[in-house]
């Protein structure tokens, strides 16, 4: 033992706790998949509709590796993710701001508004593609149609919400129009801003999935469809869990970005500009 | 009033001054009169709704009044203007700025930020003690510290006429005790003439040198009280009698209800 100072049995307790709660999950997960593997084998679970996890990783080798078909259609997804949800946001942000700071536009286009929200945008999809056409425009504009919800309200409402108090501090210090806007009014909104395109960016993986559905040219979206059609589930799943990897980055991507941007909303944010601003400043 | 007695040594002057809001259906405040001299320090003491807060916006140009005139340095006020700066009950710093940051605001709204401003900032944040919280961040600081970041955001502004509404009226009673004798001591050194509203009349009396009584419906002060206590003082000093004197006469001036 090395002195009765260093020594804090709280904390050996959690690592303990720590360690039992790893194993744990450990074993949860191998009885899970191990039963999944028995089940499919014994004909418990029907293989056609649910193809064991041997099955899955086998044709998923065979999907990115041997003929490396999923490349080609991963990256039509991406793509297509991007693009929809970059058109989306600069949109909805656009349209949020506009409204945000005009009270006359924000009175008469209030019930729209309302109306817009209370109607599952994606019903509008075949519309889209009825006049827009098959090809990457329609899908565009229907993964447009489904994130650019989220950064126009929580734009409009951080550009509405300001602190009112905050305001008429500038206002006693004599404070631009201008200044107000860049050194009030859009830091407050950030974070409230940032939490939108979060939202927007995981509505945009389901958006153009559905319009891959739709149109079963190329993507993930319309692998799984044909995958199914032609009862190679295992594939299906493959492209699945591809999915869930896809979903998991762009969350911990944005969650990342979020905490560098809006950094003072979380104390590892405030600790590291903190200790930078320090010393770009150092002498006082 | 004849203009040419204006003394030098009045800073601010009301004459007949009020605000109605509502098309005169609310008096928020009715027919102030008062002159105040250079370096001295007023308390406006009285209950919520006695127009308090509204007095101080109109001296700030913050709101407009509905009669009479408001002089600060001899010109009718109409806007906000640079000799003139408030602080409020609510910290306002911006979350994502260092306390530096946030005292230079006022600097960084009306010009560039020389070297020097940066000093008299860092400066004045030492004197309001926090030394050693210059690049800390408001959630990382306590309510009391972040309305020393305030009061140095205030006197970063370089105005001689401060306007503090309730600035420590959120804060515990310790906290607040510390904050008021290190405020009398700031003021007293950058030699500012200073508005201070208060709920809390042992706090009035005992900053000031004048007491403003206010009360509500319609708001209006209802007698100003000189207070001659030799500075510094002590905080021992609102046990003797003679201040409890004055407190008693106070809470005769507003009524019952203290």
């Amino acid at each position: 033992m090395s002195n009765s100072q260093t020594f804090n049995p709280a904390k050996t307790n959690r690592a303990h706790l720590g360690r039992k709660r790893a194993l744990l999950h450990v074993v949860i997960f191998s009885t899970l998949i191990v039963s999944w593997e028995t089940g499919s084998r014994i004909g418990l679970l029907d293989p056609l509709f649910y193809p064991s996890p041997s099955s899955i990783l086998n044709s998923a080798w065979t999907i990115y590796v041997a003929n490396a078909t999923i490349w080609y259609h991963l990256y039509a997804t991406l793509g297509l993710v991007f693009l929809g949800f970059l058109a989306g946001s600069i949109f909805g942000t656009g349209l949020g701001a506009i409204v945000g700071f005009n009270s006359v536009v924000r009175r008469f286009l209030k019930p729209y508004v309302i109306v817009l929200e209370a109607t599952p945008r994606i019903a509008v999809a075949p519309l889209l593609i009825a006049a827009l056409g098959f090809g990457s425009a329609s899908k565009i504009a229907i993964i447009m149609l489904v994130c650019f919800f989220a950064p126009f309200i929580n734009t409009l409402s951080g550009v509405v919400n300001v602190n009112e108090d905050k305001l008429e501090l500038f206002k006693s210090l004599r404070a631009s129009k201008l200044q107000i806007l860049k050194k009030l009014v859009l830091p407050e909104a950030i974070p409230v801003m940032m939490a939108g395109e979060r939202l927007a960016l995981t509505a945009a993986l389901s958006g153009a999935l559905v319009a891959e559905f739709i149109q079963r040219d190329k993507g993930l979206g319309s692998m799984i469809l044909i995958y199914t059609r032609n009862l190679n589930m295992a594939s299906a799943f493959a492209c699945i869990f591809t999915l869930t990897v896809i979903g998991f980055l762009i969350f911990r991507g944005m969650e990342w970005l979020d905490h560098r941007i809006a950094f003072w909303k979380n104390e590892a944010g405030l600790a590291r500009v903190s200790t930078k601003r320090a010393r770009k400043m150092e002498g006082f | 009033m004849d203009k040419s007695i204006v003394s030098d040594d009045v800073v601010v002057r009301a004459n007949g001054l009020g605000k109605s809001f509502g098309e005169g259906a609310v008096i928020a405040l009715e027919k102030a009169s008062f002159d105040i001299k250079r370096g001295s320090f007023v308390s406006l003491v009285g209950p919520s709704g006695c127009g308090k807060s509204t007095l101080l916006r109109l001296i700030s140009g913050l709101i407009e009044k509905s009669s009479g005139s408001v002089q600060v340095h001899g010109d009718e006020v109409q806007a906000p203007r640079p000799e003139v700066a408030m602080m409020f009950q609510k910290a306002t710093l911006l979350d994502w700025r260092t306390s530096l940051e946030n005292v230079l605001l006022p600097t960084e709204l009306n010009g560039n930020v020389t070297r020097e401003d940066e000093q008299k900032a860092a400066d004045l944040l030492r004197l309001v003690g926090l030394k050693d919280f210059l690049f800390s961040f408001p959630s990382q600081l306590s309510g009391g510290m972040q309305q020393r970041v305030a009061l140095a955001r205030l006197l970063q502004t370089g105005a001689d006429v401060l306007l503090l509404d309730e600035p420590f009226g959120a804060l515990d009673e310790f906290t607040r005790d510390r904050l008021n004798v290190e405020l009398m001591r700031i003021v007293g050194e950058v030699g500012a003439t200073t508005l201070f509203v208060t709920h809390n009349i042992t706090e009035a009396i005992y900053l000031a040198d004048q007491v403003f009584v206010m009360t509500p419906r319609p708001g209006r002060i209802a007698e100003i009280i000189n207070v001659d206590f030799e500075r510094p003082r002590p905080l021992s000093i609102q046990t003797t009698p003679e201040f409890n004197k004055l407190v008693a006469h106070v809470r005769d001036v507003l009524g019952e209800d203290h």
